[in-house]
């Protein structure tokens, strides 16, 4: 009897030693992981939709080309699916016929990426390079409250996705 | 036993690990000699070494507290930004948002206070012990280990004094001013040490980042490399200085008793007439037992316990952070960190006026008479002529007059700082503790 | 010592682990059960039972923040605030209250923060200290609190001196009207005559221009009673000058606590704050805070007329002298026009006597304010002189 209480004590004085340490290196570990974020906006709101400019333009804070075709609006990444470089947008002197899923499209501009040699059709396929998969395209949506244009990163669409006014 | 076998040789649990309760004296020697946390200690250490009562363990406690610093300090670093812009900032973050953030601060700073109390009373300690002096072991150089923790001092001061500006708040802000424009006043050097600590005549970027890498690299490395040779030195000089004076009073018996031989000594080697020699003429019987377990044992107890304390205090005492520095407004009062109001009293009341020339007090008491202060410390063991006897004793009586003068000193250091910290309110006046001081001004 | 007694440190070394493993706890404890998670769990439980468990649901959980960078400001009063953009919840008590939506529509949160016009400690995760009621806050929240405390006549005003961050050079700022109307104060006395206000103004008083980035350690506080703050040190000080600070020449404008108060949100205001352009409001009154032509006209002619020597001197700020052109904004001393006459009949001396030796305030002016030199003393008297000879011509034309 008198042994096991010696054996309890010593589990107990032990098992407090160990769990007081890990309590307390967990604090470290724990403090490491952040609570709030100071990253930058994933939604930019732009001008009304009129007052963009036709063709393309380029949007720095959320590295988002937007195109705009008359009353058609549409937005594609900049961000290269392969590592995460700014592609750039090339437009062609000539525009030029390809075959993208089995359609043939006529092309005016490509998206080259710097880093690894990647290559993209004006509407994001990938045709040349390391790059795994066309480059996403990005919501474009008017805001109910002011009627302007607003870019969201954190919502994705499928390929072709467009925004007539 | 585990025993798994590697080209021929043995490789058991035990030669990886070391054994809590070793079976022979064979393996609680190998305990220490093969393992590499623990090679630095002696095989056996003498029973008066490891009581409570001799050296108060403050050594110790001062180098868990710089453990605890280094690691609660290494965190800090992932989560603080030094840069003018955002280290408020990061700080207010780590106070309100990082999990735990607030707790491991405090830790870090009521440690570096502890540190800075700890290192104080080892050196008080080692001097009231005399246990700076040579005892008899050849090849023993216990002054130069003390010249080392006076600098060990000193760097531990301007490590927290560098830390102290990194939250760059009003406390910060205005505690480095003071600091730095006491240094200002050294003759010739002064000026020129200002503007290259600060990196400028002000404050600013520059000094926030030079005060960082000090803060974070250079010092902590430096505390490091001379605490390896403290330790280093201890081993050389035979063990704490108490060691010596029971050897001595040994002595005196064994010639009465007729010596003993030993097959090994405190270090497991005899060659030589060196410092082991002599000290191998203890009763290890009854005078020593070996470090594992009961060294490292207690070793463990004191860090635990130190580690407990800092964590007990920090739930309660958090670390301060004042408003935003402002340069143009200065808070009154404006005070150094404590360690340094001792000095900001001197300042205050060593100002000399002999008809038209006046010394500055920033120089009588910001710099001659701490200069000198550190100057006698530190020589101290060259101008002690008491014999070895007085050697790792409890005020001894041969040491009676120096040590009065010792402990003075340190009392009116302590008085002083205590009056700086508790009893100075605005404009540097005089408040005793239950006076209330009058109602600072807000902004609404 | 002895050996046995070491033996007794595996026991005290199991004791302090205990301890140590008591003391995590605490601190465990207090890191699952902060303030703002009881807030949330009773915002959770106060949606479900006015709109409906399903809106409940979608409420997530955590420290929530809104961080500005143009401004380099981060608020996480939204932790507590949940229902900030919430619809239905318009009549809910505090913290879960709806914000009013219009004023929101203007300044969207994710471009302002919250903590820009209401005050207080956006950092902080705990009531007490995000209220900013604290040691070493000098931004409290301008609310009912503060209210309390300094009373204005009307409630929900204090956080009108934030709305002048950025609406600084306008005339007119919707909704601010203690704004407005101490800035129609400040044109109709006549401030500018001896304050420099948006770098434009006299050198008499103090510049003004960024007077809100003062700190509290920085005024004289003996005079004042009560509550010591830079706060309560305008409002008094607005009220009677002389009285807070004796050797002021602020002449007393016989301001009541409205106009006190006004005036001390708007000096307040007055800060150096770096705001991007876009912060401006975009509208006809941006950069308004310029003189008309008629007050550039007007001031050229004190300046230049025939009166210049008491306007630079500035003898008129206290006294009018209306056949210069000259008017005084706080009209403290009789005209001058007549000073001549009017003297002998107030003091019974010679105007020449009474500038050399003046008795009364003006002892006190002419002795540390407004100090003239022998030459200027006999140029004021011929000056006086001319503006009589003008007075009697006036007085006798009128006659007929």
């Amino acid at each position: 009897m008198k042994l096991d209480r010696r054996e309890f004590l010593k589990n107990l004085g032990i098992g407090s030693l160990l769990l007081a340490l890990a309590g307390q290196i967990y604090t470290w570990v724990r403090s490491l992981f952040p609570n709030v974020s100071y990253e930058g906006t994933r939604r930019v709101k732009l001008d009304e939709p009129d007052k963009i400019p036709d063709g393309v333009t380029f949007i720095d804070d959320i590295k988002t080309y937007i195109f705009r075709e008359g009353k058609t609006f549409y937005a594609i990444s900049a961000v290269c699916t392969h590592l995460g470089c700014t592609v750039k947008y090339v437009g062609l002197s000539k525009p030029k016929v390809v075959k993208i899923g089995g359609k043939e499209v006529e092309v005016k501009w490509e998206f080259h990426c710097p880093c690894h040699g990647s290559k993209f059709y004006g509407d994001g396929t990938n045709y040349a390079g390391p790059a795994p998969r066309p480059l996403d395209w990005v919501k474009v949506e008017v805001s109910p409250e002011d009627g302007k244009l607003v870019v969201d990163l954190g919502k994705k669409v499928s390929q072709n996705y467009k925004l007539t006014v | 036993m585990a025993e798994v076998k590697v080209n021929g040789k043995k490789l058991t649990k035990r030669s990886l690990f070391w054994t809590w309760a070793p079976r022979s004296e064979k393996e609680a020697g190998d305990s220490i000699v093969r393992n590499l946390l623990l090679h630095w200690f002696p095989a056996k250490v003498t029973l008066k070494s490891l009581s409570w009562g001799y050296s108060l363990w403050l050594g110790t406690i001062t180098a868990t507290l710089f453990l605890i610093l280094t690691l609660t300090g290494v965190v800090l670093m992932f989560l603080y930004v030094p840069s003018v812009e955002r280290a408020y900032q990061s700080v207010k973050d780590i106070e309100y948002v990082v999990s735990f953030g607030w707790f491991i601060r405090a830790m870090h700073r009521n440690s570096a206070h502890l540190m800075v109390a700890f290192v104080f009373l080892h050196m008080v300690r080692v001097f009231l012990t005399g246990a700076y002096k040579n005892g008899i072991g050849v090849g023993q150089n216990r002054p130069l280990n003390w010249i080392v923790g006076v600098i060990l001092l000193l760097i531990t001061l301007f490590l927290s004094f560098t830390g102290y500006l990194l939250p760059w708040d009003q406390l910060a802000f205005w505690a480095i001013t003071v600091g730095t424009n006491i240094a200002k006043n050294a003759p010739i050097v002064g000026e020129w040490i200002r503007f290259v600590l600060l990196g400028g005549h002000e404050i600013e970027q520059n000094a926030l980042i030079r005060f960082y890498v000090l803060h974070c690299f250079f010092l902590p490395a430096a505390v490091l490399i001379l605490f390896s040779y403290h330790m280093w030195r201890i081993r050389k000089d035979g063990g704490l200085a108490c060691v010596d004076n029971l050897v001595l009073s040994q002595k005196k018996e064994k010639v009465k008793d007729g010596m003993k031989s030993k097959t090994y000594s405190l270090l497991g080697l005899t060659a030589g007439r060196t410092v082991q020699v002599e000290t191998s003429l203890i009763d290890e019987e009854k005078y020593t037992v070996n470090s594992v377990p009961f060294l490292i044992r207690r070793i463990g107890l004191v860090m635990l316990g130190t580690f407990v304390f800092v964590v007990l205090i920090s739930l309660f005492i958090h670390a301060p952070l004042e408003e935003p520095a402002n340069p143009n407004v200065t808070p009154n009062p404006a005070k150094a960190p404590w360690y340094f109001l001792w000095l900001q009293e001197l300042v205050a009341i060593t100002t000399i006026r002999i008809g038209g020339f006046v010394l500055n007090g920033a120089l009588v008491g910001g710099i001659l008479i701490p200069g000198i202060l550190v100057i006698l410390l530190a020589i101290w063991p060259y101008l002690d002529k008491s014999s070895n006897l007085s050697t790792g004793v409890w005020f001894s009586k041969e040491r009676m007059r120096q040590n009065i003068v010792f402990l003075v000193l340190c009392f009116l250091v302590i008085v002083l700082i205590i009056i700086g910290t508790y009893m100075r309110g605005p404009n540097w006046e005089f408040y005793f503790p239950w006076e209330p001081w009058p109602q600072l001004p807000k902004k609404f | 010592m002895d050996k046995s007694k070491l033996k007794k440190d595996v026991t005290i070394v199991y004791a302090v682990a205990l301890m140590g493993l008591i003391v995590t706890i605490i601190m465990y404890i207090g890191y699952f059960t902060p303030e703002w998670k009881k807030y949330q769990s009773e915002f959770k439980r106060y949606v479900s039972e006015k709109l409906g468990e399903e809106k409940a649901k979608a409420i997530e959980f955590g420290v929530k923040q809104i961080y500005v960078k143009e401004l380099n400001r981060v608020d996480r009063c939204i932790t507590c605030h949940m229902g900030y953009e919430w619809k239905g919840l318009e009549n809910a008590p505090n913290p879960f209250k709806t914000h009013p939506k219009e004023i929101l529509d203007k300044h969207p949160l994710q471009k302002y923060g919250c903590t820009i016009c209401h005050g207080g400690q956006g950092y902080a995760l705990n009531k007490e200290e995000a209220h900013g009621f604290i040691e070493h806050w000098e931004e409290p929240l301008l609310g009912k609190e503060l209210e309390d405390i300094y009373r204005p006549p009307d409630r929900k005003v204090l956080l009108q001196m934030n709305c002048n961050i950025c609406h600084r050079y306008d005339t007119l700022t919707p909704g601010a009207d203690y704004i407005n109307y101490a800035k129609k104060l400040v044109k109709e006395k006549g401030c500018r005559a001896c304050h420099k206000i948006n770098g434009r103004g006299g050198v008499i008083g103090p510049d003004l221009t960024y007077e809100g980035d003062k700190a509290p350690e920085q005024f004289d506080y003996s005079r004042i009673g009560g509550y010591k703050s830079v706060f309560a040190w305008h409002v008094a000080h607005f009220k009677n000058p002389k009285m807070v600070s004796p050797e002021s020449i602020m002449p007393e404008m016989g301001f009541g606590s409205r106009e006190a108060i006004a005036l001390t949100l708007l000096t307040m205001s007055w800060k150096k704050v770096n705001l991007p352009p876009e912060y401006y409001p975009q509208s006809y009154t941006a950069l308004a805070d310029l003189p008309t032509p008629e007050e550039i006209e007007k001031e050229r002619q004190m300046r230049e007329g025939e009166g210049a020597f008491f306007v630079n001197k500035g003898c008129f700020v206290c006294h009018s002298i209306s056949v210069f052109g000259i008017e005084s904004a706080a009209k403290i001393g009789p005209d001058l026009s007549n000073a001549l006459e009017d003297v002998q009949s107030r003091f019974g001396k010679t105007l020449e006597n009474f500038i050399k030796e003046p008795t009364g305030t003006m002892s006190i002016v002419l002795g540390s304010q407004i100090m003239l030199t022998d030459s200027e003393k006999v140029q004021v008297v011929e000056l006086l002189t001319k503006a009589y000879e003008k007075y009697r011509k006036q007085q006798l034309t009128s006659k007929h």
